[in-house]
């Protein structure tokens, strides 16, 4: 990349004002025409908004944006769109039951006669398209048939159909496995051969670094920092991310397993779709001990959770905690028993939004002698004193104690979950996703209590779709696949065999 | 402006200014049908309130008269408010009220001869009883089946109001072949009067006989604040709220989610059946066919939308709705503008109460005219467990 390639965008001053909060202060964001260009940020950075701005959704107060040397005016993604901008979301815009072609020229169908919609051109102008780019693809399979990396595939082959030229990618490997990840940074180097630009959003460092060639770095609505990335590394990132020096390793000792907590023995259950989502899970987590689970979201992870929460019913099986068979145990007496349950969606399931954090931090607790009289009267008092206990010891950044869930950032509420759940000292901690869309400071602090749970002799299973997450945590991993656990491994396996695991390859090797 | 009284502020914007936008329509409506709004309103506040009287009116009366009014519309208020609290919509306060007053009257006629410390609180206990009946019937349909509340309460409704026809039209509590009233209950199931019900006695300048309001003044507003601490300041509100506000986290963290809506809706019965049983022990001593065409359960609904769900906001609705009840007449009489603008002023105010609603809906389709992706922000600090609004209508 030569230092004088003209500036594919320029913006230049961007600011925006939301309601209590300044989004995008005087942003200057430039990029220039075939890079790989990566924005990070934490969470309410303003990446989003100064995307969102680029692509015509969100009008900046003022500001200033030039693509190709020409000052622009982008009233909507349609302007966006007729300049060679595209934008592929974090959440699919896709039709399930439509074909991958069907669904690439949705809006911009090639017709013949009256109005027929021309299969043949449709299927001539993908077979280009892909050809060009090397992204292969079936245009008559049905887009609810692919896996997510095919199905992200379509979403770049149908920003590239309208004619883009500067793609943004929104949290792209979000959903990937670590392959599709692989496989989209070789489609991206492919684009940006051919003369496309891209702009990569992400909050995973790793991948930043493999991927981009200059680096924005924003803060609280600010650029903090212009980055080359063959001169950078993963802590300078960090450090101007979140605003202080940042631990990126976790640091622990090593483990000290001791008796066995809870055993698994043969579990089966079935999904939310009434399909068998468990097909006979065994293993046993010890006192003392990290056991994370790996595996590509959807193989069964979220319903062995609940099942051992007790707020799922198992189909077979049996779960043991201490001698005690708490198979069919509902949720309410199992956390009696000591079993505490941080679920994966934190605002679905982990907290009740509109209660203050002392209302959530005694959630499914409200009936316990400590914050209620013979389970009728609230102990008001001991539910504040805690909850100022909670918010002083987990670090959980609010003007009080009486501020809505809903107001806390992402960061925020998973504390207060964690804060609630390890709290009452469990002797087995579930920890579902427990870092998703947490800041990286605050992971940082969520990664040292857990640890610090380990090490005061509490059993913990971890599930992370996270490959990085639970390598770096776990004192042993089990790899789960299609409902079951297809190998038990220690934590210093490569990543490449634990993403041969995941995805159905090698358990054989593995067992052998 | 102090962070509380911002906050008070902005919670009593909402109702408050429903209720002055219901009152600038109804007066334009008074004045395009060629009345004078300033006399009807001067009717209203004087029926209602016995505030600014001007035609001989006795103001003690109208409060009296008021008050009996606000007493059935706060307890049914509470039976609307509860489950709202747990995300039920309880239509059926009606069918429950009626229930409660034929269960106080079939023992109050049955049992006539007990003395009062015996019958009234039979009466009472018994009309609760027949009331978290009929609610409870909805909420283990709701929690077993999954039968909508809505659905179910209305039809309730219908069984309660023929129920009563059947009682007093030819049916065992009917007082007299050709009557549509039923047998007068036991004097010691009649809830005392506020003031002797002597006529030789004159209070006000009125015989003291001529002023209905009763003791049932006092169960209501302990109603209220019963319901005010069970939301509030005990486990099972606090298992409602969470159930009104997420169920599935309730359910993950442990609350059981039919437990919580039977229990509510039996409660919400009781309070409903209680307004009957009251109704019937402090003013008529018997069934009538007046209460064929009841509707304090309806306003009820809006009684407790309008109060926002909380125990004051309930009484201080109660009060706005049952003086114009009772305002009506004398407008009518004063000014002679109709009665009826009472019902459009009503409707009015449940209107722009409504209209609010809108809020609610765009909040759940981001992206529908602010930005969808609003960055989280800090707000200014609000006391914890105390009165906040229900769920439909933001604070």
């Amino acid at each position: 990349m030569s230092e004088s390639s003209p500036l594919a965008v320029d913006m230049r001053g961007i600011t925006k004002q939301f309601p209590g909060v300044l989004a995008n202060n005087h942003v200057d964001f430039s990029v220039r025409h075939g890079e790989i260009h990566a924005l990070v940020g934490e969470n309410g950075a303003g990446k989003s908004t100064l995307m969102n701005i680029l692509y015509g959704l969100i009008h900046p107060d003022s500001g200033e944006i030039v693509i190709d040397g020409k000052t622009v005016h982008i009233t909507g993604p349609r302007d966006a769109i007729g300049l060679g901008i595209g934008m592929v979301h974090q959440h699919f815009m896709l039709i399930p039951v439509f074909s991958v072609g069907e669904n690439i020229m949705l809006g911009r169908e090639p017709v013949t006669g009256p109005d027929f919609y021309d299969h043949s051109h449709a299927r001539a102008a993908i077979a280009d398209l892909t050809k060009s780019y090397g992204l292969a693809l079936d245009p008559d399979a049905r887009m609810g048939d692919l896996p997510v990396g095919l199905q992200q595939r379509a979403e770049i082959v149908k920003v590239l159909y309208r004619g883009a030229n500067i793609l943004i990618l929104d949290e792209p490997t979000g959903v990937l496995t670590p392959q599709e990840t692989k496989e989209l940074f070789v489609v991206l180097r492919d684009l940006v051969k051919s003369g496309k630009t891209i702009i990569f959003i992400s909050h995973k460092l790793k991948e930043v670094l493999e991927i981009s060639d200059r680096i924005t770095v924003m803060r609280r609505g600010k650029v903090v920092g212009h980055l080359t990335t063959r001169e950078t590394n993963e802590e300078e990132i960090a450090t101007l991310m979140v605003g202080r020096e940042v631990l990126l390793r976790v640091d622990k000792k090593p483990a000290q397993p001791g008796a066995v907590a809870m055993k698994v023995e043969d579990l089966t259950a079935s999904s939310d779709r009434s399909v068998p989502a468990l097909k006979g899970v065994s293993f046993d987590l010890r006192y003392g001990e990290i056991l994370g689970i790996a595996g590509v979201e959807g193989n069964g992870q979220s319903e062995l959770m609940e099942v051992l929460a007790g707020t799922r019913r198992a189909t077979g099986g049996r779960v043991v905690l201490a001698d005690r068979d708490i198979t069919t145990m509902d949720a309410n007496t199992e956390r009696d028993a000591g079993v505490a349950f941080i679920p994966e969606d934190r605002r679905g399931t982990g907290l009740v939004l509109g209660f203050s954090i002392a209302e959530n931090s005694i959630l499914g607790r409200e009936r316990t002698a400590t914050f209620s009289w013979h389970e009728f009267v609230l102990r008001l008092v001991a539910i504040r004193n805690w909850a100022m206990r909670l918010v002083k010891d987990y670090d959980i950044r609010t003007p009080s104690i009486d501020v809505a869930a809903r107001n806390l950032s992402g960061g925020n509420q998973q504390k207060v979950i964690v804060a609630r759940e390890m709290g009452s000292n469990p002797k087995v901690l579930l920890a579902a996703q427990p870092t998703r869309g947490v800041d990286i400071g605050a992971i940082e602090f969520i990664h040292r209590q857990i640890v610090k749970e380990r090490d005061a002799g509490a059993a913990v299973l971890l599930v992370s779709a996270e490959l990085d997450e639970v390598r770096s945590l776990s004192d042993r991993i089990a790899v789960m696949y299609e409902g079951k656990i297809v190998s038990i491994e220690p934590p210093d396996t490569p990543e490449e065999r634990l993403g041969l695991l995941m995805t159905g390859g090698g358990a054989r090797a593995g067992a052998a | 402006m102090p962070p509380i009284a911002r906050r008070l502020a902005g919670g009593l914007a909402m109702p408050l200014g429903s209720v002055v936008l219901a009152f600038v329509i109804g007066a334009v409506i008074v004045a395009v049908t060629g009345g004078n709004p300033l006399d009807a309103y001067s009717g209203l506040l004087c029926g209602g309130l016995g505030i600014a009287c001007s035609q001989g009116e006795n103001p003690a009366l109208q409060v009296s008269t008021t008050i009996v009014y606000v007493i059935p519309l706060i307890t049914t208020g509470v039976a609307v408010a509860l489950p709202f609290r747990a995300g039920l919509f309880n239509i059926g306060a009606e069918g429950q009220l009626l229930a409660g007053m034929m269960a106080c009257t079939a023992i109050g006629v049955k049992f006539s001869d007990l003395p009062s410390p015996i019958l009234l609180p039979m009466v009472l206990l018994g009309g609760m009883a027949a009331g978290a009946v009929w609610a409870g019937v909805p909420g283990i349909l709701k929690a077993t089946v999954g039968a909508h509340e809505v659905v179910t309460t209305i039809m309730l409704n219908y069984v309660a109001q023929w129920l009563l026809r059947y009682l007093i039209i030819g049916g065992p509590l009917q007082l007299a072949p050709g009557t549509s009233k039923s047998l007068t209950i036991g004097p010691g199931a009649w809830l005392a009067r506020v003031l002797p019900n002597d006529n030789s006695l004159v209070i006000f300048g009125l015989p003291a006989g001529v002023f209905r309001v009763h003791t049932g003044l006092l169960l209501a507003l302990v109603a209220a604040a019963a319901f005010a601490f069970l939301l509030w300041r005990t486990s099972l509100g606090y298992e409602i709220r969470a159930v009104g506000q997420s169920q599935r986290a309730a359910r993950y963290a442990g609350v059981s989610v039919a437990r919580t809506i039977i229990v509510t809706m039996l409660i919400a019965g009781a309070f409903a059946g209680l307004a009957g049983a009251i109704q019937i022990a402090g003013v008529d001593h018997n069934l009538t066919d007046i209460y064929f065409s009841d509707t304090t359960g309806f306003d009820a609904i809006a009684v407790a939308l309008l109060g926002l769900g909380s125990a004051v906001g309930i009484v201080l609705a109660a009060i706005l709705f049952g003086a114009l009840h009772a305002g009506g007449s004398v407008m009518q009489a004063d000014a002679g503008i109709s009665g009826s603008l009472v019902f459009v002023l009503q409707a009015l105010i449940l209107f722009s109460i409504a209209a609010n609603f809108i809020g609610q809906i765009r909040r759940l389709i981001p992206g529908l005219g602010r930005p969808a992706a609003l960055p989280p922000e800090m707000p200014p600090a609000a006391p914890m467990m105390t009165e906040a609004a229900v769920p439909p209508v933001e604070p």
